[in-house]
């Protein structure tokens, strides 16, 4: 069996899942900036109060199930991103912070809105730079990081880090549509229908200055042709049917196609860099670990990963339905 | 100004690792108390278990908020900071990492919102159910990341291939010699933290006159808890502290500040010294004569092992180990006096009313902090100079990332970190003054739109 293929498939799983659901929380957070009513932030934050634990948990999974499989790409990659790294970081930790404390700050709770809108935009743009940083590729000596810990701040990357911000506004907006009522309700639809192009313009032009950035990628479209158009014009579509399902009777359509564009857009990253695990420099298998260290991990993975799954989905399910005017009670 | 990367790699994973410490200490006893509070209520429907658990709980949510987003921050600060090390022993601590994650971090966040939020959606049985998930999930934690830190400590079921760690036996991995007993050592500090919290701040209302019920439960069940945990502590300890001194020799020698091979007969048992690495000697001691030979050999006229006995190029500084077991012994030495007043004064029937006790009690309220930073200063400083103990020197750990960059996010840590800790402490404050009473409308202040909260029950 190829141990480091599952493991690589299990980090991919991990990843995926937190930038789909912790995509939503910044996007909600990040909309906060333009919601100047404080009782429907308040709204806007209890929306993911009860569940923003768990969603950005996965982003733990992903990186230590990096450092348990594939710990050399992860002393590589690490030291690359240090910049982006330590800001998102921060900006994270400020914005989970602010839940409790903005309930606790009487007086000073929209200070602590914009830290959490701050928080919340700032971790967005950061992971768009590592993503932009990584299909640019990284400098790479032996098992080390050579490069400069400012080579990531490119114009390409800051495209790419806009473009995931936006992508999480989409995703934000669908949430609101889904959990809000009245007032915050238009809200959400108004942010849909502007955010919602902006992305697939700011996608579209991703794919393309990535060709043109990344040789590698331009490898991948002649080497997967059928693949990635198919996945282009799926992204395409679920875009469309997103225009179309705002303010429709199906609260929820608009977040599961948001969703789905997330997932189309992993999917056509896994595609491009696959089998590399810092791309274009390094396979996945080059930069595992021994076996054994698969073993415990996917074999800890498979037992308890559907029960995570479980219960996380009861969490979901006991705070279902419209956030409540009154914020969730005791 | 010419810094040194590795200096500054190592002070911003003390710093940040120091500052995370605090909270899940604080969280791991307190989800403990409040499972222990909520089952009480559900078996007595005594509404004062209830209005304790509600307190504590606004609490618990800031200490579990900032441990959680620090303690993200240490999970990728292995390779930022320390990537040599990843690449290293990521092979046998990664593995166990994720395990936490999987086995202990989605179990308390899963059921954290119902902790906090949903008491009337699911009702009162199951959402101790849910406490009791969030108790056992910082429990698995503290499991998995002991395993995980005294592997670094007494490394074993490994080899090391080409400079990687090759993991030959996961058993021995995570069960290494050191866990079995470091592990119950951390469990029982961060019960004893909670417990002072909780005593602390009953004690502060008894003092005022304030919220008298509610202060003399939590008084009571405090100091019961402290006591029959501190008891338990001075064993683990000292078994601990036997077995520390076959596995890491060095840093016990450290720790009791002797330098030389055999110290002087009888030995005094230092509590304050200035030690002067470089010329391997004392350039001030302070100590009590004879009392190190009874304690630490246990006999009149035993001589101690001084850091001598360890080549100078593999010791650790005396300084940093010595004050880190000073300031953790010291303060459960004074813990353990508390427990034993408490005992004499609750079989009076003064616990409630001694007014100098229930100031000692006011005074010793962040001690379980105090002590256990201390015993990790013990523990991490007392490895040095190694990562892994034996196998990988911390400074051929360190990333590529230069001395700028690395001075940056350590002022950027400092700063944001300060912002948390300043508005932690605050936000505290403010709910004890606000008092048990409007521990509900605390939680509710999100409430104007359909005006009275719902009241308690």
């Amino acid at each position: 069996m190829d141990l480091p293929l599952l493991s690589a498939l299990f980090a991919a799983f991990a990843l995926s899942l937190y930038v789909m659901l912790d995509g939503f929380d910044l996007g909600v957070g990040a909309l906060l900036l333009a919601q100047s009513d404080e009782q429907l932030r308040d709204r806007m934050v209890d929306s993911i109060t009860p569940t923003w634990d768990g969603n950005e948990t996965w982003l733990i999974m992903a990186g230590v199930a990096l450092l348990a499989a594939f710990p050399i790409a992860y002393g590589i990659l690490l030291p690359a991103f240090y910049l982006p790294l330590i800001a998102m970081l921060l900006a994270l930790g400020l914005r989970g912070v602010s839940f409790e404390f903005r309930y606790q700050a009487e007086s000073g709770r929209q200070a602590w809105d914009v830290a959490f809108g701050f928080g919340s935009i700032i971790a967005a743009l950061m992971q768009g730079f590592i993503v932009g940083g990584l299909i640019r590729g990284v400098a790479v000596d032996g098992e080390r990081f050579s490069g400069s810990v400012f080579d990531v701040f490119q114009p390409f990357s800051l495209l790419v880090a806009v473009s995931v911000l936006v992508g999480y506004m989409v995703l934000g907006g669908g949430w609101l549509h889904l959990k809000a009522t009245r007032n915050l309700r238009g809200f959400a639809e108004r942010s849909l229908r502007l955010t919602t192009p902006v992305f697939v313009a700011l996608a579209v032009a991703t794919c393309a200055a990535a060709s043109y950035v990344q040789p590698g990628v331009s490898d991948a479209w002649t080497s997967h042709p059928v693949v990635l158009g198919l996945i282009g014009l799926l992204f395409l579509s679920a875009a469309a049917a997103l225009m179309q399902a705002i303010g429709g009777p199906l609260a929820l359509r608009p977040f599961l196609l948001g969703l789905v564009l997330f997932a189309l857009g992993v999917a056509g990253l896994g595609v491009t860099i696959f089998p590399d695990i810092v791309p274009f420099r390094m396979t996945l298998w080059q930069a595992a670990s021994a076996s054994l260290s698969h073993v415990f991990l996917l074999i800890g993975a498979a037992i308890v990963t559907p029960v995570v799954l479980a219960y996380s989905a009861f969490a979901y399910r006991v705070f279902r339905g419209k956030t409540p005017d009154t914020g969730w009670e005791l | 100004m010419n810094l040194d990367p590795a200096l500054l790699a190592r002070i911003q994973f003390g710093f940040t690792v120091s500052f995370h410490i605090i909270f899940p200490t604080i969280s791991i006893g307190l989800a403990m108390f409040l499972a222990i509070t909520e089952g009480l209520w559900l078996k007595t429907k005594d509404p004062l278990y209830l209005q304790i658990y509600r307190f504590w709980l606004g609490i618990f949510a800031m200490a579990f908020g900032v441990g959680v987003v620090t303690g993200i921050v240490l999970s990728f600060e292995f390779g930022l900071a320390f990537a040599k090390f990843s690449q290293m022993a990521g092979p046998a601590i990664g593995p166990m990492i994720a395990l936490e994650v999987l086995t202990s971090f989605f179990l308390e966040a899963g059921f954290l919102g119902i902790m906090l939020f949903g008491l009337h959606r699911v009702g009162p049985r199951l959402h101790f159910l849910a406490t009791c998930m969030v108790a056992l999930g910082t429990l698995l934690s503290a499991s998995w990341i002991l395993s995980a830190n005294s592997w670094m400590q007494t490394p074993d079921g490994i080899e090391v291939v080409n400079g990687h760690v090759v993991v030959t036996d996961w058993l021995k991995v995570v069960v290494n010699p050191s866990w079995l007993y470091r592990l119950p050592h951390m469990l029982a500090a961060a019960y004893i933290t909670g417990s002072f919290l909780v005593a602390g701040v009953g004690a502060w209302y008894l003092l005022r006159g304030e919220h008298v019920a509610f202060g003399r439960r939590t008084v009571s069940m405090g100091t019961a808890f402290a006591t029959i945990l501190i008891a338990t502590q001075v064993f683990i300890g000292d078994i601990l502290y036997q077995k520390m001194l076959q596995l890491q020799p060095a840093k016990m020698q450290a720790a009791e500040g002797f330098w030389d091979k055999q110290s002087e007969s009888p030995a005094p048992y230092y509590w304050i010294i200035v030690p002067d690495q470089e010329h391997q000697r004392n350039r001030f001691a302070l100590g009590t004569p004879v009392l190190g030979s009874i304690g630490l050999t246990h006999s009149l006229d035993g001589r101690v092992e001084g850091l001598k006995n360890t080549p100078i190029d593999r010791q650790p500084q005396m300084g940093w180990v010595f004050y880190g077991f000073r300031v953790m012994y010291g303060i459960a030495i004074i813990m353990f006096g508390v427990a034993v007043a408490s005992l004499w004064l609750r079989w009076q029937r003064r616990l409630f009313t001694t007014r100098w006790f229930l100031r000692l009690l006011v005074v010793m309220t962040p001690s379980g902090v105090l002590a256990t930073l201390g015993g990790w200063y013990l523990a991490e400083t007392g490895r040095q100079p190694w990562v892994i103990y034996g196998i990988l020197r911390t400074i051929d750990a360190v990333s590529p990332v230069p001395a700028d960059a690395l001075l940056s996010s350590l002022i950027a840590f400092v700063c944001i970190y300060g912002l948390f800790g300043t508005s932690f402490v605050l936000f505290a404050f403010r709910i004890i003054r606000r008092g048990p009473q409007d521990a509900l409308k605390a939680r509710m202040v999100y409430a104007p739109v359909s005006g009275n909260p719902v009241p308690a029950e």
